[in-house]
């Protein structure tokens, strides 16, 4: 499929350049696409429409094969998020342990739906499958970083702390 | 020996290399066993988890167990087993977990009566839904004027990505997310770009593909009358199997033939139908513009016969039969006869036909290395499909073409002038990449490579392997019945019989010598001598709208006869439905057939054209020696007729040997510095299937393609037969110095593929 956006259409000189610099280290073009869009994800916060079209054009694949990785995988966001993102396992481990608790607690705290942007742009709760830290269940990522287990008290310290770091002047 | 397993008791035989799902329902044992997911053609997944059998090993170890047939290799004496409790209530629960989410809307759902689900369902007895729940709901994309989608009724089986990723290789359909809520669809709204994409409908098992030009006339599927049929969109011959109710053609879909199209059908093959539908199609007998009543019509054409100054033109686009009528015609009058209008098609008929060994489609599928000679898929798409195939098997493959086709992009490209294609093809012989391949076959698209090029090719096959094989294709149904008995300088005659005012009338037989035909430049210069036109024709066409008598002909599928396909395969088709008129007004048609007196209320659609030539025949006193005739070149051509169901037979190879002409037919020179033309074809673009609105619409737009270095926005074409200024549509990748055109724009030129044409450049700013 043709597609009418191009690589130049993400006016970042930068990050076109270690793009490609991505994809000319991997063995094939179409093995550096998770690389590709992580850097993408980094670089302009989730994968739009420009960085999905780029993101096929860099590694060769067609742009639906790149949004079947994107729908695929959680850890690719393919719509605004806010500042911090709070990824709550709610696989079985979890689940058992009570992930739906703190999934109801965040989102309430969030005053949107899961996957929307709250607390004036601070936040962004999603709900995820299994993280590997079954031993620590309830898990949940924090902006990447993987914290658990996890409870109501603690849950509560970040999401007070991020509310606070909203209100503050820029 | 006869190898067999055992499926509650009863021997199921096999082959070795079959799965136990497989082999049952070839056996028609398919009732034991519920499946979703497993298609012959795109194999088995065990995705479903609805094929459970339970295995009994031999051994004493390991106690019975249940797994899925569709993964399980069949092997001498198994012991399998489905009425078992376990079995059972696997079968009755998975059903039950995939009914979960699916609308209870059969009643409105157009798959209904013809839905595997729906018989799977009914098979295994789940009949009350416990799961009381929110069921899970998509929004459905608009997929284009094709294919309808109804995601909310997917059981998520794949086959429909199976489909369009892996077999038909196409880009813009996938599988998206993940769990329970996976959507199959493209990345936005907008039409599907595969030329199979039709074929999502029948791989389907519910209703999430349905067919969206069938839904505009829809009937059900036991109301549906069908029969046996060929596809008349171009050489390959696929079967096809046309549905039609109350006297209107509904819907086309695949027909298994083990050797051509066991599966799947092209979107032309399935859509283009709709020609027999088209509200400018001729359905009533025409004088001088005006419908008429047939005896009128007749009475004027068999004037025209009488006075001895008339000639006949055929048209591979008709069956055998009708082409053997007209000859048989011409024959009796002693008037010069034609079966192709123009010497350039007439020669490449001759060097198609004495071409030997043409690889079937399964032939193509097992090569292990292609050559590829021009834009096969615009051509044939289902030859193109039978060669992504072979890639998926692991073959090589090489493309010689002027632009970077779809199948170029899928191995290694070698831009190529058609003028350069003959010698290019002399050259194959030697040429490294065929070194070492045990199964190499040619596919060309035959009109590209012209009868010089296909010349070469015969004598390349002769010095390539004898398990080599080659095939060439054009859009025409019926090449070689057409041509066979007009084929040595007929169309030259013809064109100097009216040249020299011997002839005045010229009757046509699907033929469009005034309109897009090869060589209609010529015939439109020759036009002015011609006192009248007589067309036979079920498609409307400028030799129509300029005829004097037009004679209304049925469709394919309204009538029997044979087409004689690229291998040289004669295959019959069966009238299928009897059209009925489409009546303007009650009063008008019944007043020359009142009921009361035995008439028929509806006048019949458009006759045969073998009734309209008999009935000539008739009114000229001559129909002994014409069906004599017309029994006599039938018998020659084919001693035995096959049946409509019959997988048909191949044209006697000492037949084909008389066009075994050793001379190279010559091919006018080109400047390396001069502009030449090749042929641009689409895969929706064939005779008839441009009569097919809803095909139509996703055709790509007029104009002349060539490389994107050219800077102009027009171009002004000029050939022996007149000009022709079209828009300049860049393609990228196309070899420079030639310009794709499409064959009205030939037709219009005088010019055929790999010829020079003086090209005035505009720049529009």
């Amino acid at each position: 499929m043709s597609s009418p956006i191009s690589i130049a259409d993400l006016q970042d000189t930068a990050l076109i350049a270690r793009l490609q610099a991505l994809v000319a280290e991997s063995p094939v073009p179409a093995a550096a696409i998770s690389a590709v869009l992580y850097t993408l994800q980094d670089a302009r916060g989730y994968i739009d429409d420009v960085a999905l079209h780029a993101a096929a054009q860099l590694t060769g694949l067609s742009p639906v094969r790149v949004e079947e990785l994107c729908t695929f995988y959680s850890l690719v966001l393919r719509a605004p998020a806010g500042r911090h993102v709070l990824r709550i396992c709610d696989s079985i481990a979890c689940h058992l342990a009570g992930a739906q608790d703190l999934l109801a607690q965040a989102q309430a705290y969030s005053g949107v739906a899961l996957g929307e942007v709250g607390l004036r742009g601070a936040l962004t709760v999603v709900p995820h499958v299994c993280i590997g830290l079954c031993d620590r269940a309830p898990a949940l990522l924090v902006d990447g970083e993987a914290a658990g287990p996890v409870d109501a008290t603690s849950l509560a310290q970040w999401l007070e702390q991020w509310e606070a770091d909203a209100w503050k002047p820029s | 020996m006869k190898r067999i397993f055992y499926l509650d008791g009863q021997p199921v035989p096999f082959t070795s290399g079959q799965n136990v799902l497989e082999a049952a329902i070839a056996a028609g044992m398919a009732r034991q066993i519920p499946y979703f997911c497993y298609h012959p053609a795109l194999g088995s997944l065990g995705a479903c988890r609805q094929c459970a059998v339970k295995i009994y090993p031999h051994d004493d170890k390991h106690p019975p167990r249940v797994t899925m047939a569709c993964l399980l290799p069949a092997s001498d004496h198994l012991q399998l087993a489905t009425v078992d409790q376990e079995v059972h209530t696997e079968h009755r629960k998975i059903i039950e977990l995939l009914m979960l989410n699916h609308p209870l809307d059969c009643p409105v759902c157009d798959e209904g009566g013809q839905c595997h689900l729906q018989d799977m369902t009914v098979q295994t007895g789940h009949a009350v839904r416990r799961y009381s729940g929110p069921k899970r709901t998509y929004r459905d994309q608009d997929l284009g004027p094709l294919v309808h989608q109804e995601m909310n009724r997917c059981i998520t089986c794949y086959r429909c990505v199976r489909f369009y990723q892996d077999t038909a290789q196409g880009d813009d359909f996938g599988v998206f997310g993940s769990r329970d809520r996976v959507y199959f669809g493209r990345l936005e709204d907008g039409p599907l770009e595969s030329p199979f994409s039709g074929n999502l409908v029948e791989v389907c098992p519910t209703g999430v593909f349905t067919d969206k030009v069938f839904r505009h006339d829809y009937a059900r599927v036991w109301d549906l009358q069908q029969g046996p049929s060929v596809c008349p969109h171009c050489a390959v011959g696929c079967n096809t199997l046309p549905g039609a109710r109350l006297g209107t053609l509904r819907r086309v879909r695949a027909r298994h033939h083990p050797e051509i199209n066991p599966h799947f059908l092209c979107d032309r093959g399935r859509y283009g139908f709709r020609y027999v539908t088209a509200a400018e199609r001729p359905v009533r007998a025409r004088l001088h513009g005006v419908h008429s009543r047939q005896d009128a019509v007749l009475r004027q054409v068999a004037t025209r016969l009488q006075e001895g100054r008339s000639g006949f033109l055929g048209s591979p686009r008709e069956d055998v039969q009708s082409n053997l009528a007209l000859f048989a015609l011409a024959d009796c009058l002693h008037a010069p006869f034609a079966a192709l209008s123009s010497p350039w098609m007439e020669a490449l008929a001759q060097q198609c036909m004495a071409l030997p060994q043409a690889p079937t489609l399964n032939d193509v599928e097992m090569a292990d290395h292609l050559i590829v000679l021009g834009d096969l898929g615009g051509v044939a798409p289902m030859a193109e499909l039978a060669a992504r195939q072979a890639l998926r098997h692991g073959a090589r493959l090489t493309v010689l073409a002027s632009r970077p086709t779809a199948l170029a992009e899928a191995g290694d490209y070698r831009p190529t002038r058609p003028s350069a294609l003959p010698d290019l093809v002399t050259g194959l012989a030697e040429d490294a990449c065929l070194q070492g391949s045990r199964r190499p076959v040619i596919l060309a698209a035959a009109e590209t490579l012209g009868p010089a090029g296909v010349h070469a090719l015969r004598k390349t096959l002769a010095r390539l392997p004898a398990n080599a094989r080659a095939g060439v294709f054009q859009n025409s149904p019926n090449l070689f019945g057409a041509a066979y008995f007009a084929a040595d300088g007929h169309t030259v005659r013809l064109q100097h019989a009216l040249r020299q005012r011997e002839i005045d009338h010229l009757l046509c037989l699907a033929a469009d010598p005034l309109g897009s035909d090869w060589g209609a430049g010529i015939w439109r210069s020759l036009a002015p001598g011609l006192q009248g036109v007589t067309v036979l024709d079920m498609v409307d066409t400028d030799t129509v709208r300029a005829a004097e008598t037009v004679l209304p002909m049925a469709a394919f599928p309204e009538r029997d006869g044979l087409f004689i396909n690229y291998e040289g395969r004669i295959q019959a088709f069966a009238p299928v439905y009897r059209r009925e008129a489409q009546v303007p007004s009650w009063q008008e048609n019944t007043r020359g057939f009142p009921a009361a007196a035995g008439g028929q209320m509806h006048p019949l659609g458009p006759p045969t054209p073998q009734y309209w030539l008999g009935r000539l025949a008739e009114l000229l006193d001559i129909v002994k020696p014409w069906q004599e005739r017309l029994t006599f070149y039938q018998r020659f051509l084919c001693p035995i007729a096959p049946r409509p169901d019959h997988p048909g037979i191949l044209l006697d190879d000492a037949l084909r040997a008389r066009f075994e002409i050793a001379a190279a037919p010559a091919a006018a020179p080109v400047g390396t510095e001069d502009w030449e033309l090749d042929l641009f074809r689409w895969h929706g673009g064939e005779a008839l299937a441009d009569a097919a609105a809803e095909l139509q619409s996703l055709a790509p737009s007029r104009g002349l393609r060539l490389n994107a270095d050219v800077d102009a926005s027009f171009a002004t074409l000029s050939g022996p037969c007149g000009r022709l200024r079209l828009p300049v549509l860049p393609i990228v990748g196309m070899v420079a110095g030639v310009a794709a055109l499409d064959q009205e724009g030939f037709a219009q030129l005088g010019l055929h593929p790999g010829e020079a044409v003086q090209i005035q450049w505009e720049t529009v700013s």
